[in-house]
């Protein structure tokens, strides 16, 4: 039962297939076939199988890791500090933050440069829709070999998702599940109990209707992608989030995470809901007040959730994970001429069998080339580092 | 047990298909056997003995459909050794349903180690245990026991191929905890029995998996029990188990509590058992509950029983195209939910009159009716199953020989006589034997 990560004949094949299988909901749009070069597995990080990768960011040339009970690890991967490379990621340092479950982080340039922190998310146990756990945990990266947690974040009741930084602010945005949305000031030094830091938090869809996956800022609104609710705009506005437009959009799949570009936001859906899989990668146009209009959608066959939705910082490509099938794996697409319509560039797939896949997936631009970093899913956790340069449009 | 046996000792074993691979998973247990047995000598007692259920089960599945299928179930070959008056004892049981019902066996409401309204095989060496009790004498009378090996932990009550029914409860992972490798103390005065236990809380993720050695004493289990005569048996545990659904460790731990009455006594000129329990599970954000009741008459060649039980199920997501299996391992720790299970179900056992050439044989026919309600989550009942309530028919034959089983789980000083000894302390008994 290997992991397959298939040769070039196999890659070829298993685009075209999944070429094919691609079609549209709404208006009309097109895969093509995928170029003749090839797209290149450089580096597998292994992840103890702890639960293993959930995700991971890169930044500067440094991979933050976030390896459920091993932690947050730190790689070099073109920083250069450590000898480090896409192709050779050194590990620099790991801190467990309280409770592990390490799910996923944000490494935060205060704006006057005096502070580095790494904001990381606990994911534990929770029912989706109604209730959730763990905690924000903030980890000291002022020295990188040495990393410390130094303050935490608990809501009652609810436990936190993915994050955005309006860093410029200062504002540290965090989906929390059931808990909605949260904005936290995170200016000046942090430490201990960060409870007074709380700026506002809002249930976009009300209390039983709400259990937000992500967020994402964006020419001054928030994005919050609701798994039951759907994709709402927020407005952080003298001190209070509050509901700017969208919601309750999405009633027939259950919504994973987002991502929001070139005027448009994309959207991805999760397990099951009444007889529908989460194989839906939906676009929605923002109108002149940024609120989401349903645009289009592409239906993908063969896994059940798209589990990250991740664009690039050109605004040219947009990757999506794919997990729990034999189709599992990654889907790159062209958000260039029409980010209305994107195009399926290609298929990586990632499949050890038929419950896993890809839980997580950012893009780096790292010495001129691009690499898609990826979270495997158990039973063989890793980090898998893709150059994808050749299909960059 | 359920079979009509008469514990007779010296039982022969069962041949098996994949022999090689039953010889290579197995040698354990029948080492321990036969270093036990060794050539039968005064003092040494062995009971041996085999059985096999062959059912047809009927039962409303996901997506609106009725599911007929066979099955052999529980297919198992065990024996006892004591000697030294029982003071030295093993148990082992080999179990061969990965072999006869791969893909678990249709089973609405059943859960567990990665499969949905299907009941998992259980691993090949469902038990091997070493037991020395009174190897020293206390003062007080005082009786202790140490036990160790793989098998169940001392924690809440017995396993169903113990009880009455084939179809297992709804609480199954809630109320035992087996197939672990477990060191167990036990002391008993009087009719007050107490053990404890240290094991790996890791349950089994395939039929032909061992417990994960590294993880022996990461969770540990300790239950009461008090005999007050009539045959009562009260009960109480406490437990808590480390991540016992994800074999490397990073699930939530399990904090379990589990009490129960079970009487077994003659009533008339039968045998009547009942058990009642209660059982909690918590893990952080989830609180599982369950409460069953289950009864049996056993009369001449019958054998009604009924259950009723109200039991809480966690819902995972479930794998690509299969709406029985969910993922294993887990990739993080959410549920879809968690739904109410509420069962009540009525058997009837026929026996043969004779056993033939020493093989017993029983008709089983049972029926089961399960309502099903979401209690948390995004888990839709009727949206998954195409309806809330789903009946269940099992129609079986069982044939057995050789001793009935002992009461799995109960070791030394907590255990009963051996199957075929007359009121030895050291070896569990089997009900009904």
């Amino acid at each position: 039962m290997g992991v397959s990560i298939g040769g070039p004949a196999a890659l070829a094949a298993a685009a075209l297939a999944a070429a094919a299988a691609a079609c549209h909901e709404g208006s009309a749009g097109s895969a093509v076939a995928p170029p003749p070069d090839s797209v290149a597995l450089v580096a597998t990080v292994p992840v103890p199988p702890n639960y293993g990768q959930h995700d991971q960011i890169e930044r500067a040339g440094l991979a933050f890791l976030c390896s459920w009970n091993t932690g947050l690890q730190i790689y070099d991967v073109g920083d250069g500090r450590a000898g480090g490379s896409p192709q050779h990621p050194v590990r620099i340092s790991g801190v467990v933050t309280s409770g592990g479950e390490v799910h996923n982080a944000w490494w935060y340039w205060a704006p006057d440069g005096t502070r580095r922190y790494a904001f990381v998310g606990q994911e534990g146990p929770g029912s989706v829709g109604t209730s959730s756990s763990g905690d924000i945990h903030v980890v000291d990266l002022s020295n990188l070999s040495a990393p410390a947690e130094v303050a935490s974040f608990h809501m009652n009741g609810a436990g936190t998702h993915n994050f955005w930084v309006d860093e410029a602010n200062q504002v540290l945005y965090a989906a929390y599940y059931n808990g909605g949305v949260v904005a936290l000031d995170v200016s000046g030094t942090l430490s201990g109990d960060l409870g007074t830091r709380l700026i506002s938090a809002v249930q976009p869809g009300g209390a039983g209707d709400t259990y937000v996956w992500g967020v994402m800022l964006y020419n001054g609104s928030v994005y919050a992608s609701d798994m039951v609710s759907g994709l709402w705009q927020l407005k952080l506005t003298g001190g209070a989030l509050q509901v700017a437009g969208g919601g309750n959009n999405v009633p027939e799949r259950y919504t994973s995470d987002l991502w929001v570009a070139n005027g448009y936001a994309y959207t991805g859906t999760w397990g099951t809901r009444g007889a529908n899989t989460g194989n839906v990668l939906k676009i929605w146009k923002l109108d002149s007040a940024g609120a989401p209009v349903l645009h289009d959608s592409i239906v993908t066959p063969g896994f059940t959730t798209v589990s990250d939705v991740r664009g690039s910082a050109d605004g040219r490509m947009l990757v999506t994970s794919g997990e729990y099938g034999p189709k599992a794996g990654l889907y790159f697409y062209s958000l260039v001429p029409d980010p209305g319509h994107p195009v399926l560039l290609r298929y990586y797939p990632v499949v050890a069998n038929a419950q896993n896949g890809i839980h997580n997936v950012s893009l780096a631009d790292i010495g001129g080339r691009r690499y898609a970093l990826a979270a495997q899913d158990p039973p063989t956790p890793a980090m898998l580092v893709v150059d994808v340069t050749a299909i960059d449009p | 047990m359920r079979q009509r046996g008469h514990g007779r000792t010296g039982a022969r074993g069962a041949g098996a298909p994949g022999r090689r691979a039953l010889r290579r998973a197995a040698a354990p247990a029948l080492a321990a056997i036969a270093l036990a047995a060794g050539p039968p000598r005064a003092g040494a007692q062995l009971a041996l003995g085999i059985q096999g259920i062959g059912v047809v089960t009927r039962a409303d599945a996901p997506g609106g459909a009725v599911v007929t299928e066979a099955r052999l179930i529980e297919p198992v070959a065990y024996g006892s050794m004591a000697w030294l008056g029982g003071r030295l004892a093993v148990h082992a049981m080999l179990d061969g349903e990965g072999w006869t019902m791969r893909g678990g066996a249709l089973a609405p409401g059943d859960w567990g180690e990665g499969y949905y309204d299907r009941r998992h095989p259980h691993t090949l060496v469902h038990e091997v245990i070493a037991t020395a009790t009174d190897l020293a004498a206390l003062p007080g009378a005082v009786h202790w026991s140490l036990a160790a090996g793989k098998g169940f932990a001392p924690f809440g009550t017995d396993d169903p191929m113990n009880r009455p029914a084939l179809l297992f409860p709804v609480d199954h992972h809630w109320s035992q905890i087996l197939e672990r490798a477990v060191a167990v103390l036990g002391v008993r005065r009087g009719p007050v029995v107490v053990e404890v236990g240290t094991f790996d809380g890791d349950e089994p993720e395939r039929w032909d998996e061992w417990p994960k050695w590294s993880r022996f004493g990461d969770s540990w289990s300790a239950r009461g029990l008090v005999r007050p005569g009539d045959g009562l048996e009260l009960q109480a545990s406490l437990a808590r188990v480390k991540s016992p659904e994800d074999r490397a460790g990073a699930g939530p731990t399990s904090d379990k509590v589990n009490v129960s009455a079970r009487l077994e006594r003659p009533v008339g000129s039968g045998a009547f058992y009942a058990l009642a329990e209660w059982a909690s599970n918590s893990e952080g954000v989830w609180v599982f509950h369950a409460v069953l009741v289950e009864s049996e008459y056993r009369r001449g060649r019958w054998r009604p029983y009924a259950r009723v039980e109200v039991a809480d199920r966690p819902e995972d997501q479930r794998v690509f195209g299969d709406p029985f299996r969910s993922p294993r391992p887990p990739a993080d720790n959410s549920l879809l939910g968690v739904t109410r299970w509420r069962t009540i179900l009525a058997g009837l056992g026929i026996g043969l009159p004779e056993a033939v050439h020493g093989l017993r044989a029983e008709a089983i026919g049972e029926v089961a009716w399960a309502g099903v309600a979401s209690r948390e989550g995004v888990f839709d009942p009727a949206a998954f199953y195409g309806r809330t309530q789903l009946w269940t028919v099992n129609l079986g034959l069982r044939l057995a020989a050789g001793a009935g089983m002992h009461r799995m789980g109960r070791y030394g000083v907590a255990g009963g006589p051996m199957p075929g000894m007359a009121g030895g302390a050291g070896m569990s008994g089997m009900r009904g034997e």
